[in-house]
This record gives C-alpha cells, structure tokens and sequence, in this order.
C-alpha cells in the first residue's frame, strides 16, 4: 500500500510542478503582451504627434503660398501664430530701409499704436531686424524687459540672408506649456515662407 | 460606417488642420464658417458631431452651441468646443451652454480624435 501511496504522492508533485511551471509562462507571457502593448502605445502616440506636427508644416506652408493678396499673407502669418503656436498677441513689421525702422503691417492682440515703428537695433525687436538672428527667451541669456518683457520670441523674416521683417510673438495662450520642438519648425518656416510670401506681394502690385 | 464631422471655425488654417487630421479616420466632413451657418448646417446636414470655435464672426460659437441644443431637430447632437480659450470661466460657460467636451487650441491630435472616437463609440483614436 505505501509504495502505492507514494507513487500517488510523487505523480500529483509532479503533476502540481508542471500547472506551477505553466502558471509561470503564461504569467511571463502575459508581462511580455504587457510591454509590448505598453511599447505599441508608445509607438502609436509618437507616430500621430508626428502626424500632427507634419500637418501643422502642410498647412502653415499652404496658407502662406495660397495668395498673392498682401492682406491675406498677413492673415495667414496671424493664423499661424495663433492656432498652430498658440498666442493671441502678435506683431508683424516689415523693415522700411530708407528709414532704417521697422513698420507695423499687422498685429493681434497688443496695442498696434505703441508699435507702430521701432528704430533697426532697438531692443530685442530691432536687434533681430538688424541681426538677423532669431530670439527666444528660453535661448537667449538676454531677458526682455520694458514693453519687450512678454516677448516670447521674435522671428526675422528672411529672403536669403537679407531680412526684410520681423514677426514678434509675445505671451503664449493660458493652456499653452511653453514652444515645443514643432513650434522651432514652425519658427523656421515662417522666417523663409512668410519672407517669400509677403515679397511675392509685393512683386504682384508692382 | 462613416460619421459625419461639422467643422466651425472661420479660419482656414484651423479647418485645414481639422480636416488633414480627420482625413484617415471614417469620417465625412461639412464645414461652416460661423456660428449662424454652423446652426443651418447643423438642421440641413444631421452630423453626428460637431466641432465648434468659439470665437467667430456674425454669432459666436457659445450662442451658436446654446441655439444648437435647444433646438428640436438638433438637440442631441454631440458638440466639441475647439478654441483658444482656456480659461476656466470659459470652459463652465461652455458646458452650462450644452457642450459635450472641449478641446484648446492648439490643437493635439491625439486628444481630438480620442476624444471624437469615445463620443461617437468608435471604440479607439479613429
């Protein structure tokens, strides 16, 4: 009898290992699904954020190339600025070279009379028209101040190396963290296909 | 089965970027450019959601989303607010005026077609 018992005994040992041996794949198994779904969501996030910045491109880049009519431009760099960057104060100037100033073509959101012209190198506005070289506050090591002191970037417009106007771009929407990598894109495109535009305007009345 | 998307917004940026985003989903777009037209497409066209800014010429989209709602023939129909205004007061004045959900601008892809896809029971970011 006893023999018998501990045959039993050693078979449902055996038999109890091998569902505990199971139990233990399907557990790895399931772990491994986990992180591969964690890695797919991941993955999918990534790919429509990236959609999303390329539509952003598309679409900035349309609108501006739309249109031979100078307001139009204008508008379109104003709907740029707000719905796809995110800020609803807002300026546009194009430099007057036989002034040496830059002169307000649009704006959204500040007061337009207090930025009607601004002398080339004066402040951060007019130093980009000189410079050509592109600020945000979170780049630079200057910190705006005065009537500058929301400036969050300032962008020049550029055909070639020439600039021929600047756009300002002051406080950010509420909801709006900070510029985000596609906001640099955005930067980018407007500096060359704003210039583009807004000369092409300019060529079309003469 | 495709659903139909009533986009307002009287920017051409915005519209364009709601219908490349929207494009790869199973959706038929109808667009208007402010709130009064948004209310008459809303009655001729029977979408099943709309996607509405706020900030518009001729009727705004809160006026534009209240008419929309208290309407009979369009009552239960699903409605986004896609705006730049964040603020919490705007946010409550929205939902008092019958929104559904409300998204800011700018817009994250993602969080719009969620969202579409969760109201309308397409079961994932469509």
């Amino acid at each position: 009898m006893r023999p018998f018992l501990e045959k039993v005994a050693a078979e449902t040992r055996e038999y109890v290992q091998a569902l505990l041996d199971e139990n233990q794949r399907l557990s790895n198994l399931v772990a491994e699904l986990d992180n591969r779904n964690r890695e797919f969501t991941e993955r999918y996030v990534e790919i429509e954020q990236q959609n999303t910045n390329l539509a952003n491109l598309y679409v900035a880049s349309y609108q501006l190339n739309g249109t031979l009519e100078r307001d139009r431009v204008v508008a379109a760099i104003q709907e740029i600025v707000i719905n796809l960057i995110g800020s609803e104060e807002l300026a546009i100037w194009q430099i007057e070279e036989e002034l040496d100033a830059l002169t307000l073509i649009g704006s959204f959101g500040i007061n337009a009379r207090e930025w009607a012209g601004i002398p080339l190198g004066s402040g951060i506005v007019g130093h980009v028209a000189y410079s050509g070289e592109r600020y945000v506050v979170t780049e630079s090591d200057a910190k705006p101040f005065g009537r500058e002191q929301h400036l969050t970037a300032c962008i020049p417009l550029k055909l070639d190396e020439k600039v021929i106007g600047v756009i300002g771009i002051f406080r950010l929407l509420q909801q709006k963290q900070g510029l985000e990598p596609v906001d640099f894109e955005l930067f980018d495109l407007l500096c060359s296909h704003a210039a583009t535009a807004l000369y092409c305007t300019k060529e079309a009345v003469q | 089965m495709r659903k139909k998307v009533l986009l307002v917004d009287d920017s051409a940026t915005v519209l364009m970027m709601e219908k490349m985003l929207l494009a790869k989903g199973p959706y038929q777009i109808v667009t208007a450019r402010d709130g009064r037209e948004a209310i008459e497409k809303a009655k001729s066209e029977q979408p099943d959601i709309v996607l509405l800014d706020v900030v518009m010429p001729n009727l705004d989209g809160l006026s534009a989303c209240a008419a929309i709602r208290t309407q009979p023939e369009t009552a239960h129909i699903p409605i986004i607010m896609v705006t730049t205004r964040g603020e919490e007061s705007n946010v409550e004045t929205a939902f008092r005026n019958g929104c559904t959900d409300y998204v800011t601008k700018p817009i994250n892809g993602i969080e719009l077609l969620t969202k579409l896809a969760n109201i309308l029971g397409l079961g994932g970011a469509a």
